[in-house]
Formats: C-alpha cells, structure tokens, sequence
C-alpha cells in the first residue's frame, strides 16, 4: 500500500496515456503494413473518422490565433496567459492534425509532394501549404516558453534568439491571423467547392467554417484551462479573464448560430435537388441527434446562454460545462457535415439525388488510432503543464531573459 | 529612439525599396513560370489541342441490352477489383417509360473536378484532354473520389493479390496493377490510344486503338471517336439522335454522350 501510495496521479497518468497510445501503434502498424483497406472507409464514404479528427484538432486550435490576435493586435495585456496557454494548445492542435494526415493518405510515404507538386486550384493545396507554415510560426511562438526551461538556461545563444523572437510576438500575431483566416475558411472550402455533391456545395461553408472555429477555439482554450487549473489547484489565468473570453466565445458562437440557421432554413423554401434531401437526412435522418442535439442546442444556444450567465454569476462551474459543450459541438459540426457529403448514391445512380444511408463505421483500428492522437497531445500537453516554467504558475523566471545581454536594442543597462 | 520608430536615411530607404523591386519581380517570374510550365489549366482546360483529336463516346441507351460484356472486358483489359470496377452498369427503371441499361465509364470531363481538387497534379489532362493518373505522384488523399459527380473514381485499399475473375474469358490485363494507397479511374483504354498514334490506327475504327469497352459490345451501343471528325462512329452515331450527358447542371462538359431511347 505505501509503495503504491507513493507513485503521483500524474505518473499513473502518463501510464494510462501511454497504454492507449500502445495500442494505438498495434492499429499505426497494420495500417502502414496492409493498406487503408482494414479500415471502414470505402470508394463510397472515402473520408470519416480521421478528416473528422482533423477538422476538430484545427478548429479546436483557432483559439491560438483569435486569443493571440486579442492579446498582440488589439493590446489586451491582460490576456497575455491565456494567448500562453492557447499557442500551446495551438501547436499540439496542428500536431494532431498532421499526425491524422499522416495516417489518412495512403500513401505516407509521399506526404512532402503538396510542397512539390503545386497545383494551385485546389483547396487542399492551399490548406496544406497554410497549415504547414502555420505550424511554424506556433513553433516560433511556442519556442520561447520551451526555452525558459532551467536545464536550457545555460546557453545563452539559445536564450537570446528566443529573447529576440519575442520582440516579434505581434508580428507572428499578424501571421497566424492572416494564416489561419485562409485555412480555417478554405477547410470549409474544401467541402464548398465540390459542386458534384449538392450537400457541400455552397459557398456560406468557409465561414461557417471559421465562425465555429473562432467559438469553439476560444472556449476550447478557457475549458482547458480551468481543467488544469483545477489539477494544480493554483490560478494560471485570472479568473475575470476566462470569464471575458468565455462571453466573446458566446458571441462568436450566437453569430455562428445566426449564420446557420439561414444557411440551413434558406434551402427548405424551395427543392435544390440533392441539397434538399440531404437537408432532410441532416435534420430528421440519422444525424439528426448530432445536429440537433449536439450542434444546435447543446453545443450552441445552450452552451452560449451558460457562457453568458457564467460571467454574470461568476460560476466557474457554468464556465466549465458551457466551454466544453462548445467543443462538443464543433466536432459534431465536423462528424455529420463530412458524412452528410456521401448521402448521394454517385456509384449508385450519379443521376440519382435520393438519399442513400452509406453505412460507414469507423473500425477499431480508426478508433485506436484517433485515441492515440488525442493521447499524444494530451501526453505533450500535461508534460508541458508540469514542466515549462510559463505555465508552473510562478512568475515567469525574468532572471533568465533579462539577464542576458540582448543585441537588439543597445540601450538596455548590461546585468549581472 | 527604438529601432522601428527611428526615421529612415536615404541609404536604407534605397536599398529597401531596391530589395523590394528585386523580390516582385522574381516572385513574379515565378509565377509566371509556373503557370506556363505547371498549371493544369493553361495544359489542358477546354479539350486540350483545339486543333487535335476530340475523343468522345456514344452510350446508345436504346441498344444497350445489359449483357454486362463491357464492364467484363474493361475489368479484364484494365485488371480492376470487383467492387471497385472503372466501368458500371445501373438498371435505371424510373427515367424513361421503359427501363433502360446505363453503363458508366469515366465522363473525361473538360471542367473536371478532380483535376482542379487534386493538391498533386497527380490527375490531370493528357495532350488530348483525356482525365489521366500519374500513379507514381498520387498521395491518396483521396479527394477526386469525393469530389467526382459520378462516382467514377476508386482507391486501391491494399495490396492487390486477387484473381481477375474476367480472365482471360474477356480479355488480358494490358496495364499493371496500380500500387496500394492510390486513386484510379477509367482511361478510355489511354494506352491504346498512345499506341495508335505510333501504329497509325484511327480510335474508333481500327480496333487495336479502341477501348475494351466499345469493341465488345454485342449490339453496337458503345461507340467511340474523335467529334471534331464528321465522318468518325461516334459523330455519325450521335448525329439525328437526342442525346444527353449526365449532370450536366454541374458544368462538367463531359466526353461521354447518352443516345435516349426513341
């Protein structure tokens, strides 16, 4: 009983975390081994689990940019913590996302083609050259709180360069802003453009695309956030600002709602063939529980009146469930817009707009895998909170940055 | 005075506004190289060559009598996977007042979707603006298969290890198996065609230049061509007939032509 007493919740933890990502590599390596085929994609339903995963990792991670847009751009010192705790959860966000890639193309090997071989009128393209480069500037912008490490304070070389990106914070700002406006809209553009399935093909799709993932990031941040707060029992960011972020997500969110509300009712006053019988299938079919349920009331009104009502109240509580259903209904979004595209029979009948219910499954090993993904970055992200000295709930170590002679301006007194 | 509100001298301004001239201009003849030299559009958008060959196929849905012969030969000629055949047949028995047989190859459309979608130029627009693969550039994202409006594209889901079932009783495979974790489609049997051209055989009436499909058709439904050529099956076939393409509120403009039944 001592011995196991002494063992911390966190190495238990990490165990658990690992055991799943053990099982996850079992699936990784029969994928890579055999092909897409022990999957339950089909030539029917090509896309699933993974672009799900992928569009609710990128979506979850837009908080890093619209909080770093706050904090950079429009000055919000305050909120300086939380842009923190958001590029961090950021990065680990396009990590997952890359990492579900990797495994959905199937042929992994030939991931670094879309740098080589341009074609410049597909979304994909321009999705992969965005994300890519986004991804650096979250390396860019993570890179300093690695760096604040005590083992990494020795070299100075190290220091300074991390010292010198931070003077260039609102110009990543700047970056990530303009990066993420592209590919977070142009991933709804992927399904926008496809003009064969009447489901996609509509141009409100890249916005609704950011709006949601402007909501659902922000709230996505403050959700953690309390969480880890709650683990440490120690306050990273001030309470008043999770509140005030929590209530902009609201109205992003009631915005979101307002836009697709028309986007959806507008193609019920008249027959658009095939978007009308998917329209069906969406709102009374088999993802009816996932739209209405998940996305709309759950994950939308409701979650926007409990953000709301959590600053009125200072409730922490109404902060925490309200943020998480938020999140909840950005995957929903993402799970039934992408399974509503294969509603139309095209290898049945192109012809054909009635509805077919393509059985799609997800097999275990899609399952396995996508908990790896999420065990990995969940992995990354609790290292991160116990280790980078930004998020210990010290005071960032200013010993470490400001005494080292800075090149930059000449003005600063040399220390110590 | 901070280093990004102090004033510009002359010096500095020159050399920025000299960096910055340099750099459009090389972005710029870039671009513009890579246009020439890369996009897909400027190949092959409207048909390719105007003044080439315009391949197209005739499907006369009067004559087709669903004998299934030209899904078998494609699968055998093209050495495809059951279940994820290039060449389809569909009883369609609610359009017309009778049933009618619809089998569906590739559309080699001129506004292809899955030529504009594909982040690889790994399908594109050959010289006569056929739809094409470069298997060897393809990375299996497969967003052709979701972005085609007729269901013509499949995906290799493993390594291929089963027996044709059509062979030989409706031809031999001409063309190698693709690889695991690749997209592929419908050719027009390409590669009868690129021999044509060496061999000086005309598509469409010589039949070792033909597709598969259209020289084992029992009752002449299929027939094949070049439009631009009076004179060629498939300009004869579709001239005095109603003929239709598939979706074509979609804008695709495709090479395949559906004879109705009269």
């Amino acid at each position: 009983m001592t011995a196991l007493r002494r063992i911390s919740p966190f190495w238990i933890w990490v165990a658990f975390l690992l055991a799943v990502i053990g099982v996850g590599l079992v699936a990784v390596f029969l994928i890579f081994t055999q092909g897409l085929g022990v999957t339950g994609l089909s030539d029917g339903v090509p896309w699933g689990l993974w672009i799900t995963l992928d569009l609710s990792c990128i979506g979850l991670a837009a908080g890093a940019f619209s909080i770093s847009a706050i904090t950079y751009l429009l000055g919000r010192e305050s909120y300086k913590p939380l842009a923190r705790v958001a590029v961090f959860i950021g990065l680990l966000g396009y990590s997952g996302a890359l990492m579900a890639l990797v495994l959905d193309i199937g042929r992994p090997d030939r991931f670094w083609h879309g740098w080589v071989f341009w074609n410049v009128h597909s979304m994909l393209w321009e999705v992969t050259m965005c994300i890519t480069l986004y991804f650096s500037v979250l390396l860019l912008e993570v890179f300093p709180m690695a760096v604040e490490m005590p083992f990494l304070a020795k070299y100075k070389w190290l220091q300074n360069f991390a010292h010198r990106i931070h003077h260039f914070a609102p110009v990543l700002a700047i970056m990530g802003l303009g990066l993420s406006l592209l590919h977070q809209s142009s991933l709804g553009a992927t399904y926008g453009v496809v003009i064969g399935r009447a489901a996609l093909f509509r141009s409100t799709m890249p916005l609704l695309f950011i709006v949601s993932a402007v909501a659902a990031g922000m709230a996505f941040t403050v959700h953690i956030t309390l969480i880890v707060q709650w683990i440490k029992r120690r306050e990273l960011v001030p309470n008043a600002v999770l509140f005030e972020v929590g209530q902009i997500a609201a109205a992003v969110l009631l915005l979101y709602l307002y836009m697709r509300f028309w986007d959806t009712t507008a193609g019920t006053y008249g027959y658009v063939p095939g978007r009308t019988e998917a329209e069906n299938v969406l709102t009374a079919g088999p993802f009816a529980v996932s739209f209405w349920t998940w996305e709309m009331i759950l994950g939308g009104v409701v979650a926007a009146s409990l953000l709301i009502r959590a600053r009125l109240r200072q409730s922490v509580m109404l902060l925490l469930i309200g943020s998480g259903l938020v999140m909840a209904g950005l995957i929903a979004n993402r799970w039934h817009t992408t399974l509503l595209a294969f509603t139309q029979p095209l290898a049945e009948n192109p012809a054909v707009t009635d509805p077919l219910i393509t059985a799609y499954t997800p097999a275990w090993t899609e399952w396995a895998t996508a908990a790896m993904v999420v065990a990995i970055l969940t992995l990354l992200f609790s290292l991160g909170m116990r280790y980078f000295p930004a998020y210990k709930g010290e005071a960032v170590p200013e010993a470490v940055t400001a005494a080292q002679p800075v090149p930059i301006e000449g003005t600063i007194p040399e220390t110590g | 005075m901070s280093e990004l509100t102090r004033e510009m001298t002359r010096r500095e301004f020159a050399r920025l506004a000299i960096g910055l001239g340099v750099g459009i201009a090389a972005a710029d003849w870039v671009w513009h190289w890579f246009l020439a030299h890369n996009d897909p559009a400027a190949q092959a958008h409207h048909g390719a060559n105007p003044d080439g060959p315009y391949w197209s196929m005739a499907i006369d849905l009067e004559q087709c009598i669903g004998c299934r012969r030209c899904v078998n030969a494609c699968q055998a000629t093209n050495d495809t996977q059951d279940g994820h055949l290039w060449n389809i047949l569909i009883k369609d028995e609610n359009t017309f007042e009778k049933p009618v047989f619809l089998t569906r190859p590739c559309m080699h459309c001129e506004n292809a979707p899955c030529v504009n979608v594909c982040p690889v130029q790994a399908t594109y627009h050959n010289e006569d603006g056929l739809v094409v693969m470069d298997y060897d550039r393809c990375i299996g994202c497969r967003y052709c298969i979701v972005a085609c409006p007729y269901g013509a594209r499949v995906f290799n889901w493993g390594e291929r290890d089963d027996v044709n079932p059509q062979v030989p009783t409706w031809g031999t495979p001409e063309i190698e198996r693709r690889p695991r974790g690749v997209a592929e489609k419908c050719t027009f049997c390409v590669h009868r065609i690129e021999a044509a051209k060496e061999r000086n055989l005309t598509p469409g009436i010589d039949r070792a230049a033909t597709p598969a499909c259209v020289n084992i058709c029992p009752v002449e439904a299929r027939v094949f061509g070049d439009l631009r050529d009076p004179n060629s099956p498939v300009s004869k076939a579709i001239s005095g007939r109603q003929s239709v393409v598939l979706r074509s509120e979609v804008g695709t403009n495709p090479r395949v032509f559906y004879l109705l039944p009269v």
